[in-house]
């Protein structure tokens, strides 16, 4: 009798050990290739939602971690944070090199790794070191950043309210006084404040982009001038506000950033966005590498095959289509070369939005600088204008 | 075995306070010792210099402080005027099911992002926006008024709505915490209301407006989004300044404005210890050990 | 009454949300659409930051109030009254800025992450004020008497304080228990400043609405809040007014 038990009993023991030994060396593989890089961006490097052509092929997961664009933001998030443990890339406005570098918070990076880099001809044209924009993605020499978007700024207005304008001259015009908005940042109202006042000769100023504690200070008793004589409606300070300002048509000329103008027109709200003859206020985002104080390989390399994927042409066609901004040159050849991914009319979409920003590139401006030599005297006058 | 229990008894009773004591006063202690330190290009170093302070008085800051002090006093005022009748009308007047429902009417606003809710007023505020349409159709004004938005009137505005629910709860604590007899026997004494109220309800009510106040002043006294939301062009309070000393990795100068707006709050808090007996603020809450 | 028009005035700001979620407002508004509620799950950082905020939550909304138990009793029983009550109504007079700045550097110095442990600890420190204050009021209402007896009857302390005291200052544990919740969801500033790589749902919102504006699903999501709370009140009402009729 007890012999019938033994039997099965031991081929179940026999054959359980075959299939956990079998589901152990499936699931292994699984284990490492389950990793995940954590990702922090600032709301604009997300293809929504969807990280699939990069997972698929390395196996490996982006978790996306929201942070914001302030310096003081990053910064408290890295030091205080913790997150040089916790993020493996982080995605913002580029020029953030000398408090990330001068903290420890980054590494550089070698373009060796991402095979994409070299067929970015952007970099080479308007990033490389001896570039003006060198300074966002590079210090003292070396790389630190990989320019995943690159943008130009100037300002929007209401043709139906203003006619068409072409400087920022508009933005002063005693004409549209009470119905102009300022964005409440130094480094691009105030910059590009500089750039008018260079160019219409009001103000002696060497270089808008590095401006000197008496520089600034002419600017902002500009500002203040204007502010008391009721020129400007509001400083906004997020983007929500900058495309409520322009929906209900609470001002008709306004500082702010291309996809506003988007937003709006999605709204039915028909805003131009300006091609001022003083030129643009240039810049790029940048992601970085996070020093991690335990670097893995595996985690390193994973790292790089990103950045190398966010050179791509499907991400950078992704993030142009949903952002309105010019990523990479790959970008329109792939949504045209791919009408599964991307509809006839995205592609157009695409195309035209690159060929807009590479025009503002080719007609230049300034480099926004998000670290000023003297950003101390920068806040700080920018903290007179707002108290005046 | 008896002292065991003993020491785990005060081991319990201690916990909250070791608590706050590490949570609480250390960071605080920390941000102190902090805005005496230098600043060092990107990062800051122990030191022992004043910069910080002098930065702050001697700027433009100053003024900043000097307009949080006088907004958070008059947007603290004008919501106590508003939320004491209130809280006089559900503590002594009306029927205990509407006070439940008054009181949980009053919360759920807050449920929805301040964010949301502040960013709300400059759609209902701006030039084109309900409430002016509502004046131009009654035929009140005939153009826009663009003072709604943007100015003082927003601030208050948004400073009032977002704070005056919160001080409607102590003070309603307080009124319905005196004891009805008090009240009914100044009336059999032949006292007119007024005199009813002015000497009997507000003196024993008086705690729960101090309450009020603190929670009124101090939560606008640190805003931040009402004022960069609806405050229009530069409109600063503390919590604006701060951040954006923080933004250029000024964190001492931060730590001592931080510090300077905690001394300002614990001056009130002192005040409100030195004025107020515990049993006064707490009523019947309190028994003390004998 | 000045009640209901203060009613009225809180509300309002209100209505703009859930007239945006349904796509109303808009110069381009076209029939009213409930797309956006659909589109809630289909976010997942959204998603993960609603994981966060209701883990945060419940921690908050348990550990608050038990500690808050424990300060009121600690205020009645030890020899330190008046020192209890600095410290717990002290977080009520630190500014929100002052306060996420200080449990920062705090953190920083003695090399704790953040997780959604130093989350919880700075909310919890919030709301332990309120907390406090809520559960002594009800203890006010706690007639010692009956401790009285039951040590007459030969309990000890500890007993005295689970068997009598404890079921009936249940309703001020509990109404502790949900202020905690309610202010532990609100909470934004000190929560962004600790919070390292997680998000809550209030952090969320703002760093979208500062770089990328809000979207109808975020409305959404708070109009459906609210609309969750008012079902919640009324259904509360209609139960304990036919418990009351029966």
């Amino acid at each position: 009798m007890a012999r019938s038990f033994e039997i099965p009993r031991r081929r179940l023991l026999v054959a359980a050990a075959a299939a956990g030994g079998g589901l152990v060396s499936t699931v292994e593989p699984a284990l490492s290739a389950g990793k995940t890089l954590n990702f922090a961006d600032i709301g604009v490097g997300d293809p929504g939602g969807d990280w699939s052509p990069f997972t698929k092929p390395t196996g490996w997961k982006v978790n996306l971690i929201a942070i914001g664009n302030a310096p003081s933001a990053i910064l408290n998030v890295m030091l205080a944070g913790g997150g040089t443990s916790t993020y493996d890339i982080i995605n913002i406005v580029g020029g953030m090199q000398p408090p990330l570098v001068s903290n420890h918070l980054i590494d550089p990076i070698d373009p060796a790794e991402m095979p994409n880099w070299a067929k970015d001809i952007y970099i080479s044209e308007y990033l490389a070191e001896g570039k003006p924009g060198f300074q966002f993605i590079g210090y003292r020499g070396q790389l630190y950043g990989v320019p995943t978007v690159l943008q130009g700024d100037a300002f929007a207005y209401l043709p139906e309210k203003t006619g068409p304008l072409d400087s920022y001259a508009a933005l002063f015009d005693p004409k549209w006084r009470g119905y102009v908005a300022l964005e409440d940042n130094y480094t691009t109202a105030g910059q590009k404040t500089a750039l008018y006042l260079k160019s219409a000769g009001l103000a002696d100023i060497s270089d808008p982009a590095n401006m000197s504690p008496a520089e600034i200070k002419a600017v902002v008793d500009f500002l203040i001038e204007q502010k008391k004589k009721g020129q400007f409606r509001v400083l906004w300070s997020s983007f929500e506000q900058a495309v409520d300002l322009i929906v209900r048509k609470e001002v008709y000329v306004i500082d702010c950033w291309e996809p506003m103008v988007f937003a709006a027109a999605a709204k039915g709200v028909n805003a131009v966005y300006a091609d001022p003859k003083e030129g643009y206020l240039l810049w790029a985002m940048a992601a970085y590498l996070v020093k991690k104080r335990k670097a893995s390989e595996a985690g390193t390399k994973a790292s790089y095959a990103l950045l190398n994927f966010m050179l791509g042409g499907w991400y950078g066609a992704k993030i142009t289509l949903l952002r309105g901004y010019m990523t990479n040159p790959l970008a329109p050849i792939y949504a045209a070369s791919h009408p599964d991914e991307f509809t006839t009319a995205e592609a157009k979409k695409i195309a035209e939005i690159t060929a807009n920003v590479k025009h503002k590139f080719d007609q230049g401006g300034t480099w926004q600088n998000r670290w000023p030599t003297h950003v101390d005297a920068y806040e700080s006058e920018w903290q007179r204008f707002e108290a005046a | 075995m008896r002292r065991a229990r003993a020491a785990a008894r005060y081991g319990l009773l201690g916990l909250p306070v070791v608590f706050l004591l590490f949570f609480l006063v250390c960071p605080l202690l920390l941000t102190f010792a902090i805005s005496f330190w230098r600043r060092t290009g990107f990062t800051f170093t122990p030191a022992l210099t004043l910069h910080s302070y002098l930065a702050f008085f001697s700027g433009v800051r100053l003024l900043v402080f000097e307009r949080s002090l006088l907004i958070s006093a008059e947007a603290t005022l004008i919501s106590l005027l508003l939320a004491y009748p209130v809280a006089y009308f559900l503590a002594l007047r009306a029927a205990p099911g509407t006070v439940r429902v008054c009181l949980s009417l009053f919360t759920v606003p807050f449920l929805i992002n301040y964010i949301i809710r502040t960013f709300a007023w400059t759609y209902l505020l701006d030039r084109a926006g309900p409430i002016n349409g509502m004046l131009r159709w009654l035929g009140l004004v005939h153009h826009p008024l663009s003072w709604l938005l943007y100015g003082d009137f927003a601030v208050f505005i948004g400073l009032i709505s977002a704070y005056m629910p919160f001080m409607v709860f102590p003070l309603w604590l307080s009124l319905s915490g005196i004891d009805r007899r008090l009240i009914e026997a100044s009336w059999v004494l032949g006292a007119r209301p007024a005199r009813t109220f002015f000497g009997v309800i507000l003196p024993l009510s008086l705690p729960g407006v101090f309450a009020a106040t603190i929670f009124g002043f101090v939560g606008c006294f640190g805003e931040s989004a009402v004022p960069s939301i609806l405050g229009g062009v530069g409109y600063q309070l503390m919590g604006n300044t701060i951040t954006s000393a923080m933004d250029v990795l000024d964190y001492p100068l931060a730590a001592a404005m931080s510090s300077v707006v905690v001394f300002a709050m614990l001056a009130l808090l002192t005040a409100w210890f030195l004025t107020f007996d515990l049993r006064d603020l707490l009523g019947k809450i309190v028994e003390w050990r004998h | 009454m000045l009640t209901g028009t203060l009613l009225f005035l809180l509300y309002l700001p209100l209505i703009p949300p859930l007239l945006f979620s349904v796509g109303l407002a808009e110069p381009g508004a076209q029939a009213i659409t409930f797309a956006a509620y659909g589109q809630l799950w289909g976010n997942p950082v959204l998603v993960t930051a609603m994981g966060t905020t209701i883990e945060v939550a419940v921690i908050v909304g348990v550990a608050a109030p038990a500690l808050g138990l424990l300060a009121a009793l600690a205020v009645r029983e030890l020899a330190i009254p008046r020192l209890v009550m600095l410290l717990v109504l002290l977080p009520l007079f630190i500014p929100g800025v002052s306060m996420g700045l200080a449990s920062a550097f705090f953190f920083r110095e003695l090399g704790i992450a953040p997780s959604l442990l130093t989350v919880a600890v700075v909310q919890i420190v919030w709301a332990l004020p309120f907390a406090t204050l809520v559960i002594m009021t009800v203890m006010s209402t706690f007639d010692p008497v009956l401790l009285e007896a039951a040590y007459v009857a030969g309990a000890n302390r500890l007993r005295g304080f689970i068997d009598v005291e404890l079921p009936l200052i249940r309703p001020g544990v509990i109404g502790a228990a949900l202020f905690s919740l309610i202010l532990s969801f609100n909470e934004t500033i000190r929560t962004s400043l600790v919070q390292g790589p997680l998000n809550t749902v209030q952090t969320y919102i703002w760093s979208t609405y500062k770089q990328t504006g809000l979207s109808a699903t975020i409305y959404a999501l708070m109009t459906s809040l609210i609309l969750l709370t008012l079902a919640l009140i009324a259904g509360i009402l209609v139960i304990g007014r036919s418990r009351r009729t029966t």
